[in-house]
């Protein structure tokens, strides 16, 4: 049958093509032996610093972007694949270190770990980092839109139950920040591992009832962007988009305290090229680096050399880079076990189907 | 068309109007220099510019093409195998309990796929990457071949085939002269359907990239919590314009060649 071969051939031969420009667009990259893959959140580097580190070392990268913790994970652990730096967020670390998945940090070979802020070095989830460094981090708090509110502010997680916030507040659909906040609110810790106080936070919980519009995703950027939504508890990194293209939106991190999040570069043990994936450490904690690289992504940066070469003003704005006051507030998750985890989703849920 | 009605009329305007606005709406702000999606600032060219700096962004289009295209060709070649053994099979009993296999892996989860295929390719050793991307994408559109051909097969009349064979036709000259002619728009509907499910699959495609290849659903999805950037639409604004330029040169290509055969049979 002519005209199938005819059409075979064609796709091969554009196929054919096709091979051939990507290869020449990928060039260099088989040239040399010494590369590193990196499997990184998607859109959180500056692509040119990729490049500048090429050119300074000599050792090409390799980039890869995964959406989840969890799936990212689950790559790892299935081997296969060979990534020589990945960027966890902070209670994912502690699960790889128990699965035996991460190779120690050898900081003889990381001399710019003295740039990092030691207020997040030694957290209860890497004790003296053994295996981690802070890349970015950030709090949980509350974003809202004065210009749909009268007047109200949100310097206390109580203001969340104000009974004029009928249908009005936005929670995102996550029992440990959900829960956290209602144990914050009572002044609990977040890693609470009370069965009365958790018990308690639920039923404070139940009586935000009648404010909840409604518990979703990433979703609630654009709700939040549009004016259609006026209050949300969300992450500063959200937060900071939502500002991004709104101006009207302002965003609070609760003084009786909140979540402190990491997202830190580690190595996995299936790590190839060891050696290049110290050498890319070390450039990323390089303050230049990583000033430029945090204006690029819009994160906090835990280096203290490099907020020194940043725009003052967004170094100096509280809400993202919060003094130490509220710092001393801010508590870093703990990893509560498989049973308590299954315990905070229970309630969670219970919270969830009261909503109707 | 004076035979269709004024309500089935408005009623198909509002359904292409529901699928082809969001499509606009992207398009739109791929001209924002506001760089969200929230208001229109000015007509701008940089996204446009940015796809075309992105070395990565384009290796990874590339990428999704070459594999679309190659598991699309393999697996039209390897299904329409797969249907003619199907169609053949005298035990009636084994034909159903084929049939019944190809139809479980059509509509068995895109994730319970990826998951067995990842570790069956960490199983054997293979690298993932080009290679795991493709057998994978291969082996899932095979059924969907499977599907697209069969009922061509079983429209023909197998009369035909006796006919041919009563006229000193090899079994080679019933298949190249009589099966695959008959069936060749099975064929082409199944090849263009293998197409488009690899070009736009996720779950499974997630799974099985490593080591420095990616498409471009994995690589979008991962833009997920940061934001996903206008670079973005206007990547999708060049394939939905490049898609729309394929479908019209494929029907003037149509007409052009439906038209002499149209004046033989006259």
């Amino acid at each position: 049958m002519k005209s199938i071969y005819q059409a075979a051939i064609v796709i091969l031969i554009v196929s054919g093509i096709l091979i051939f420009i990507n290869d020449k667009l990928n060039e260099g990259g088989s040239a040399g032996k010494n590369t590193i893959t990196v499997y990184n959140w998607g859109e959180y580097i500056d692509p040119d610093l990729i490049k500048q580190f090429e050119k300074e070392t000599g050792i090409k990268v390799i980039y890869e972007t995964f959406d989840s913790n969890e799936g990212m994970m689950g790559k790892i652990e299935q081997g296969g694949t060979s990534y020589d730096i990945t960027a966890p967020s902070e209670y994912m670390v502690e699960m790889m270190k128990e699965k035996n998945l991460l190779l120690p940090l050898d900081y003889s070979k990381i001399p710019n770990i003295k740039h990092i802020d030691p207020y997040f070095l030694d957290l209860p989830f890497d004790p003296g980092n053994t295996y981690s460094i802070p890349y970015f981090w950030g709090t949980v708090g509350i974003a809202f839109n004065p210009t749909l509110l009268e007047g109200q502010t949100f310097e206390s997680w109580e203001s969340l139950w104000d009974p004029t916030l009928k249908q009005r507040v936005i929670l995102v659909d996550s029992a440990r920040e959900t829960v956290g906040m209602s144990l914050n609110s009572l002044g609990y810790s977040l890693n609470s591992t009370n069965l009365g106080e958790l018990r308690e936070a639920t039923d404070k919980l139940k009586a935000l009832t009648p404010n909840v519009k409604a518990v979703i995703g990433d979703e609630v950027t654009q709700l939040m962007v549009n004016g259609e939504a006026a209050i949300s508890l969300t992450w500063s990194g959200q937060a900071a988009d939502m500002m991004y293209e709104n101006e009207d939106i302002d965003y609070v991190v609760p003084e009786e305290g909140s979540n402190l999040w990491f997202d830190n570069f580690v190595i996995p043990r299936t790590a190839k090229n060891i050696e290049g994936a110290h050498a890319f450490l070390n450039f990323m904690l390089d303050p230049e680096v990583a000033a430029q690289n945090a204006d690029y992504v819009g994160y906090s940066t835990p280096n203290l050399t490099a907020l020194d070469l940043m725009d003052p003003e967004v170094v100096e704005d509280e809400r993202f880079y919060p003094d130490e006051e509220t710092r001393s507030h801010l508590e870093v998750y703990k990893n509560l076990g498989l049973e308590l985890l299954g315990v905070y989703n229970e309630l969670f849920l219970e919270f969830k189907m009261n909503l109707r | 068309m004076e035979r269709i009605g004024k309500l089935p009329k408005l009623y198909l305007t509002v359904v292409f109007i529901i699928l082809y606005a969001p499509i606009f709406y992207l398009i739109f702000y791929s001209f924002n220099s506001g760089g969200g999606m929230s208001d229109f600032e000015s007509f701008t060219w940089e996204h446009y510019a940015a796809v075309f700096e992105d070395k990565r962004l384009i290796v990874i289009v590339l990428n999704t093409i070459i594999i679309a295209l190659l598991s699309a060709l393999a697996s039209t070649a390897i299904g329409v195998i797969g249907a003619l053994a199907i169609y053949f099979m005298r035990n009636k009993k084994m034909r159903n309990a084929v049939l019944s296999l190809n139809n479980i892996l059509m509509v068995s989860p895109d994730v319970i796929i990826g998951a067995s295929f990842l570790i069956l390719f960490t199983m054997i050793g293979v690298k993932l990457g080009f290679a795991s991307v493709l057998i994978s994408h291969i082996a899932f559109s095979i059924p969907i071949v499977v599907i697209m051909v069969l009922p061509k097969l079983s429209e023909m009349n197998p009369t035909l085939i006796d006919a041919a064979r009563d006229l000193g036709a090899t079994s080679k000259d019933i298949m190249t002269r009589v099966i695959l002619p008959f069936i060749k728009p099975g064929i082409f509907a199944g090849f263009f359907l293998a197409l488009t499910y690899s070009l736009d699959d996720f779950a499974v495609t997630f799974f099985v990239t490593g080591n420095g290849f990616s498409t471009l659903s994995v690589e979008i999805y991962s833009m997920a919590r940061t934001g996903i950037s206008l670079t973005i639409n206007a990547l999708s604004g060049i394939i939905f314009v490049v898609t729309v330029g394929l479908v019209l040169g494929y029907y003037a290509l149509n007409r052009k060649l439906k038209a002499p055969l149209a004046g033989v049979k006259k």
